[in-house]
């Protein structure tokens, strides 16, 4: 579907919110400032996804999940691995290293940390288009970051020639970065567009 | 002195020795290697999905077998002889699995058989493969020797 700068600008203030409830679930969980980029709506093909993520290769803690309901789609919020750390840590209130890349409690950690801020991005949608939406069991992934997202942008075998999403950044003071991914299944922008009238 | 030439997603590009090619973070997708041992070149493409039937007008880099139509022109174009071409390949995992969800196709293998099946009909021998698991990998091609690394973050590396 062709989308229109006031459907764009719709989308961004989507986004605005559910981000803007994440973070706010991501600082209450961590007990520290998380700030939040204004959120960017993308509509690139999926293989100039580099300039958004960086170095295809850098290993980066990937939570997914994916959306389901009435309007579907997929979740992803990302951290590099520092900052996977460091949220660990800040969890279970130790400064011992924890290992994220094989460790049982670290990786469930993880995972409860994506599952926080999907949900509240899911339910901050939710509230605002009065579409009904939940989101699945998290996945996780710490491996390279360009092999993680072609895990989740082709799991079904297709890929249009654009891929839209919505990206915004997270920073947490001190040292925690990290990016969130909403990627709305064909169809469902429609849907979502439609409940709010653009 | 060797250069380095990044191949990105849905991409290829071929090189003479002494270059090497390098594609970093496949997961699901597949780098393909070609080289002609005799002349010392090659060609690596990043696909993305098996085939190209029913997505007209898209890249054709994206797909397993019109990327591999490229690259065999694009090196017997220079001088490379197809009877003569040999092929590896790395990539192909499945990166994430839901608990109680088999996925019901699993892209990185489809990828793979696809890769396979585009070799045999060019008549082109896969000496090495790479495939599967549940972990990305940076592949290095060196197209003089036909030596493909292969890193991963957590899994090692090594050379086929």
């Amino acid at each position: 579907m062709k989308i229109t700068q006031f459907q764009l600008d719709a989308l961004r203030e989507i986004a605005n919110i559910g981000s803007g409830h994440a973070a706010t679930a991501l600082s209450t969980l961590l007990q520290r400032r998380i700030d939040m980029s204004v959120p960017e709506v993308w509509a690139v093909p999926f293989e100039q996804v580099s300039s958004i993520v960086g170095q295809l290769d850098t290993p980066q803690a990937v939570i997914y999940v994916k959306v389901e309901g009435e309007a579907p789609g997929k979740a992803v919020f990302f951290f590099p691995v520092e900052s996977a750390e460091i949220v660990v840590q800040a969890l279970f209130g130790t400064e011992e290293p924890m290992d994220i890349y094989m460790g049982e409690m670290a990786q469930s950690a993880l995972k409860e940390v994506g599952n926080i801020l999907v949900s509240s991005f899911i339910i901050a949608l939710t509230q605002f288009s009065g579409i009904p939406l939940q989101p699945s069991v998290p996945a996780l992934a710490v491996d390279m970051i360009g092999a993680s997202l072609d895990g989740i942008f082709l799991e079904e075998g297709v890929l249009d020639d654009t891929v839209l999403f919505i990206d915004t950044q997270l920073t947490g003071i001190p040292k925690i970065e990290g990016q969130f991914i909403f990627l709305p299944d064909d169809g469902s922008l429609k849907k979502l567009l439609g409940a709010m009238g653009v | 002195m060797s250069v380095v030439i990044t191949v990105g997603m849905a991409d290829f590009k071929t090189a003479k020795m002494p270059d090497i090619l390098l594609t970093a973070g496949l997961g699901s997708c597949i780098g393909i290697c070609l080289h002609d041992p005799f002349l010392k070149v090659g060609g690596m493409a990043h696909i993305m999905l098996p085939t190209a039937s029913g997505s007209l007008g898209g890249n054709p880099a994206k797909y397993a077998d019109t990327a591999l139509e490229l690259l065999i022109k694009e090196i017997t174009s220079m001088g490379a002889n197809k009877s003569r071409l040999k092929a590896k390949m790395a990539g192909g995992a499945q990166m994430f699995s839901f608990p109680g969800k088999p996925p019901v196709l699993k892209i990185g293998d489809r990828n793979a058989e696809a890769v396979g099946q585009e070799l045999k009909k060019h008549g082109i021998p896969l000496l090495a493969s790479d495939v599967g698991g549940s972990f990305g990998r940076t592949i290095h091609f060196d197209v003089g020797s036909g030596e493909l690394r292969i890193r991963t973050i957590n899994h090692g590396e090594k050379v086929v």
